[in-house]
C-alpha cells in the first residue's frame, strides 16, 4: 500500500490525517490571527478567472498596508 | 462551495472570499437580497444581480461593508459547467455543525470536484488533493460508490495504479469512459501521468470554449458601462 509520505511531505501528511472537522477548526482558528496582524478580507484578483474584470478589481494588499515601491535601483 | 469546502474535504486554500451556489428562484433571491442588506453588501462587478444572468451560468460578485465583514467578497453562482442542477446539489450536500452550533451546507465532494474542473491553474492541484485526501482516508474499507468515484476522479498516478491493480475488473469497466485506467491496470505509471496531463488539458479547453460566449456577453456589458 502506498504510504501517505510517499506522495506528499510531512506537513501535508499531517493535514490529510486530520478529520474534516479538525481541518475546518484549524482553518477557522487562523482567521483571528490573520485579522489581528492587519489582514484584509478583500480577495486578491484572480486573473485566470473567466469573470475577471481588470477595471473593477483593485484590492488592497493582503496585509492591508501600502505595497512595496522601488525607491532606488541600479541601471542594470 | 469554495475554499472552506476544500479545507473541509482535505485540500488547503487560504481563501478570503465566500463562494456560494444558490437557487435562482424569485423567493430565494429575495431572501439573499435581505442577507446582502444585513451585510451592507454591494454588487461590485458585472453582470448585475439578476436571475437571468445567474441562470445563464454567470457569477455575480459582491463586497460587504458591514464592520464585522468589512471588504469581504461574496461570489454567487447558480449554474456551473458540468455540475448537476441546484436541486440535485442540495439533495446530496454535506451539512456540518461547528462547535459553536453554526451549520454550513457544503457541496458534496463529488460535486465540488466537478466544479473545480476549470481553466484556472490553481484548481487542478486542489482537485488532486481533494480526491487524494478522500482516497487516503477511506481506502481501507471503501464502498462500491467510492471505488467508482476514485477510479473516475483520482489524479495521483501512483494511487491510480494501486487502486486499479487491486480492482482490475472494476477499473477495466470504468476504463471504457476513462481510457487512462488501462495504463493503470497494466501498472504503467508513466503512461498514466502523461494521460492525466492530456486529460487536464482537454478539460481546460472545454471550459474555455464554454466561457467564450459568456465572456463575450460580459465584454458587451462592460462596453455599455457608463
Amino acid at each position: 500500500m502506498v504510504a501517505i509520505e510517499d506522495i506528499c511531505d510531512d506537513e501535508w501528511a499531517e493535514w490529510y490525517r486530520l478529520t474534516p472537522q479538525e481541518r475546518w477548526d484549524r482553518s477557522q482558528a487562523l482567521w483571528p490571527t490573520f485579522l489581528v496582524l492587519g489582514g484584509t478580507l478583500d480577495a486578491e484578483p484572480d486573473t485566470q478567472s473567466p469573470f475577471f474584470d481588470a477595471d473593477t478589481w483593485s484590492p488592497l494588499p493582503p496585509d492591508g498596508r501600502p505595497g512595496v515601491r522601488v525607491l532606488r535601483r541600479s541601471g542594470i | 462551495m469554495g475554499g472552506q469546502a476544500c479545507v473541509f474535504y482535505g485540500a488547503a486554500e487560504f481563501s478570503r472570499d465566500t463562494d456560494l451556489a444558490i437557487l435562482s428562484s424569485p423567493d430565494n433571491l429575495e431572501c439573499f437580497r435581505a442577507a446582502l442588506a444585513d451585510l451592507d453588501a454591494e454588487c461590485i462587478a458585472l453582470p448585475p444581480f439578476q436571475a437571468e444572468y445567474l441562470l445563464r451560468g454567470h457569477a455575480v460578485h459582491f463586497r460587504c461593508h458591514h464592520p464585522d465583514a468589512a471588504d469581504m467578497r461574496i461570489d454567487i453562482m447558480s449554474v456551473m459547467r458540468g455540475v448537476a442542477p441546484f436541486d440535485v446539489l442540495w439533495a446530496r450536500r454535506t451539512t456540518i455543525q461547528t462547535t459553536g452550533g453554526d451549520e454550513y451546507d457544503l457541496l458534496s465532494l463529488a460535486d465540488l470536484v466537478q466544479a473545480k474542473k476549470t481553466q484556472r491553474d490553481k484548481d487542478w492541484p486542489m482537485l488532486r488533493r481533494l480526491v487524494e485526501a478522500d482516497y487516503l482516508q477511506n481506502r481501507i474499507r471503501p464502498t462500491p460508490d467510492q471505488l467508482t468515484f476514485w477510479l473516475t476522479e483520482l489524479r495521483t498516478s501512483v494511487l491510480l495504479v494501486e487502486l486499479a491493480v487491486r480492482h482490475p475488473e472494476l477499473a477495466s469497466g470504468v476504463a471504457r469512459e476513462r481510457h487512462l485506467l488501462a495504463f493503470a491496470v497494466a501498472g504503467n505509471q508513466a503512461a498514466v501521468e502523461d494521460a492525466l496531463a492530456s486529460e487536464e488539458g482537454a478539460e481546460r479547453d472545454v471550459d474555455r470554449r464554454y466561457w467564450q460566449p459568456l465572456r463575450a456577453e460580459l465584454e458587451a456589458l462592460r462596453h455599455r458601462r457608463p
